[in-house]
């Protein structure tokens, strides 16, 4: 009877966490399949591009606990490596990267406006507007690959303070305020009263209008801000970048446990789930799957995430 | 105080409810005058030939929105449909071809509208991201089929050929296929069971189920039916530029979204009609037809064609709020 009890306890724990369970799962089968996944190398490689997702998830995740979702953060953080680039040459790196910024702002803004004021529909309002900075982004470089003169820019890109790389370091910093922001502010508590119903958080005098308002402002700012970070590594601003993040990063969202519905999750839940999906593009890179298969597995597990998301919410909820 | 039913008032009415179309026209004045060349006979032909596969696929999106979903897979059902269909010349023919490419891209649909039928995506954002992933799973299928390489047609592919090419002047078959699905799609709109379904389903699901009307059929249907159109769309486009690239269906989902949507269609559901459809896809073929003639570069098109969508998805909204 009572071990009946605890496997049902277990499955429950491992079914919530479904990302730390599916990371446990990854890291033991991998070194059955190629050795040189545990290398320092990699696992370094893995932690620069994680860092790049989780700054971009940090503002995904305010925005999906808020109960919308940003699908234009792929279209902002190429934008965003672009302009830095662009005008490295002209201006101190100072003001390349706040202009950056600014324009991550500007777009959330944007996006904010046309969700919460007008009430359009997110998920198309976002996927438009991501669009769009892509065509922007492929006038601004003409569609080649534009290389960054800064030394300073890219020394920080690849390098490492104790031990770790720079690009990692500014992703801790900007995961423990956003966790510190969800949890411990008022700002924080309104994003997930918002979330749980929009109406109802507007009766009890929230100012639901601008904190959905904000969230979208803030996911603007990270990406833009990962987008920087992005182009340090890479020395290089592309307008092919940002492609499958968008989709990337609101699925890592929802695999960490911050579900579309809005009002639950947290930024390290979606850290962990971002994460997952970095070590499993690396997994599967490694693995003799070419590069088509991967893209096919991805799409594949994107589609089971949200189906199982989904699917999760459906039972919970009411059948009128 | 009656509104005078005069040409005044309908003209503004027009323009309250066709903006973006009646934005699209002025451009189209624009173009005229600064390009003469607009007005010629190959221009104007070419124009009709453009229609082709965006207009069918349009046709299946214009459902898929009615029911107040969208399907985000088209751009890889197209490439899916279009590479497959091209392999598959040399064992069975090319009749044979063609119809296992149709049925594969219905399947392709329905399989999706099976999936978000199973996993109960209410919530129409996540219906979306569900399209989305398996739209990006069918592209990645399209690429791992051919492997990356663009195949072309043969020398001899008759059938291929009249598709693409064939017609009597005006009457290009491609346009001829377009008009047939038209017309089927119009009275299963609008004097069919299915069709009364569909809207009704879209414009308010909990009313629709609990007065018998099976929504969970209209899904899968929607969706499927998208498919079907978008494989047809996929043959037509593959004998017009007698290649099948893998990533042949690039832009077609957004432009596709983009002309219901200027037709004057809304995003909720419920509501709109095939021929606002054909409307829009007239309207966005003159954009980009203009935009050519005016030297405007296809990085800036794509900017001005997502500028085209967000400012109809904002009146829209507008529209409902």
């Amino acid at each position: 009877m009572k071990t009946k009890w605890v496997a049902k306890k277990i499955l429950t724990a491992v079914y919530r966490q479904k990302a730390i369970a599916a990371l446990i799962l990854v890291f033991a089968v991998m070194p059955l399949v190629n050795t040189s996944f545990f290398t320092v190398y990699n696992m370094v490689d893995m932690l620069k591009s994680a860092s790049v997702y989780i700054t971009i998830g940090c503002g995904v995740t305010v925005v999906v606990i808020s109960g919308a979702c940003d699908l234009s953060v792929g279209g902002i953080m190429c934008l965003a490596g672009i302009i830095t680039v662009k005008m490295m040459g002209k201006y101190p790196l100072f003001i390349c990267i706040i202009f950056a910024l600014l324009m991550g702002v500007l777009v959330g803004a944007v996006n904010g406006f046309f969700v919460v004021r007008q009430k359009s529909e997110a998920f198309v309002i976002t996927l438009g507007m991501g669009a769009l900075l892509k065509g922007v982004a492929q006038q601004l470089t003409d569609a080649h690959p534009i290389a960054g003169t800064n030394k300073a820019f890219f020394e920080f890109g690849t390098g490492s303070f104790l031990g770790l790389p720079n690009i990692t370091v500014m992703m801790f910093l900007i995961l423990i305020t956003t966790c510190c922001l969800l949890r411990f502010t008022q700002f924080g508590r309104n994003c997930y009263a918002v979330g749980g119903d929009y109406d109802v958080a507007e009766y009890s005098g929230i100012p639901a209008l601008r904190t959905k308002w904000l969230a979208f402002v803030i996911s603007g700012f990270l990406a833009a801000l990962g987008g920087v970070l992005l182009t340090a590594r890479l020395n290089t601003g592309a307008s092919t970048y940002g492609d499958t993040t968008a989709l990337l990063v609101n699925c890592g969202t929802v695999l960490g446990g911050t579900s579309f519905a809005g009002g639950i999750g947290n930024a390290w839940k979606t850290a962990l789930g971002l994460l997952l999906f970095t070590v499993l593009e690396s997994a599967l890179g490694m693995g003799s799957l070419n590069a088509y298969a991967k893209e096919l597995v991805i799409g594949i597990i994107i589609a089971v995430i949200i189906g199982i998301d989904s699917y999760d919410q459906k039972r919970k909820a009411e059948m009128v | 105080m009656k509104k005078e039913l005069n040409l005044k008032n309908a003209f503004f009415s027009f323009i309250k409810n066709y903006f973006v179309g009646f934005c699209i026209i002025l451009l189209v004045v624009i173009t005229m005058i600064y390009q003469p060349r607009f007005l010629s006979a190959s221009n104007l032909l070419n124009i009709i030939r453009q229609l082709g596969p965006l207009s069918i696929v349009s046709l299946g999106m214009s459902f898929v929105i009615f029911a107040g979903y969208l399907d985000l897979s088209v751009a890889g059902t197209i490439s899916l449909v279009a590479v497959v269909t091209v392999s598959l010349i040399e064992p069975l023919g090319q009749m044979g071809a063609i119809l296992a490419g149709i049925v594969i891209g219905t399947a392709a649909g329905a399989l999706i509208g099976a999936v978000v039928l199973v996993v109960g995506a209410n919530r129409k954002s996540e219906a979306l991201f569900i399209s989305y992933g398996m739209g990006m799973a069918y592209s990645a299928l399209a690429l791992m089929y051919s492997g990356g390489v663009t195949q072309k047609l043969g020398e001899n592919q008759k059938i291929f050929e009249v598709i693409g090419k064939g017609g009597w002047g005006i009457l290009s078959v491609s346009l001829v296929i377009f008009i047939v699905c038209l017309i089927i799609l119009q009275i299963l709109q609008s004097m069919t069971y299915i069709g009364r379904s569909v809207m009704l389903a879209g414009g308010n699901p909990v009313a629709s189920r609990l007065s018998g009307i099976p929504v969970n059929a209209v899904v899968v249907l929607v969706y499927t039916l998208s498919g079907l159109l978008a494989s047809i769309g996929s043959v037509v486009l593959v004998s017009r530029v007698t290649t099948a690239s893998p990533v042949i269906g690039k832009t077609y989902e957004t432009n596709a979204i983009t002309a219901v949507l200027i037709g004057g269609t809304s995003l909720k559901g419920g509501n709109g009609s095939v021929m606002r459809t054909v409307l829009g896809v007239v309207l966005i073929s003159l954009m980009s037809n203009c935009m050519n003639l005016l030297g405007i570069s296809s990085y800036m098109q794509s900017v001005v064609r997502g500028l085209v969508l967000i400012l109809a998805i904002w009146l829209d909204s507008k529209r409902n709020s």
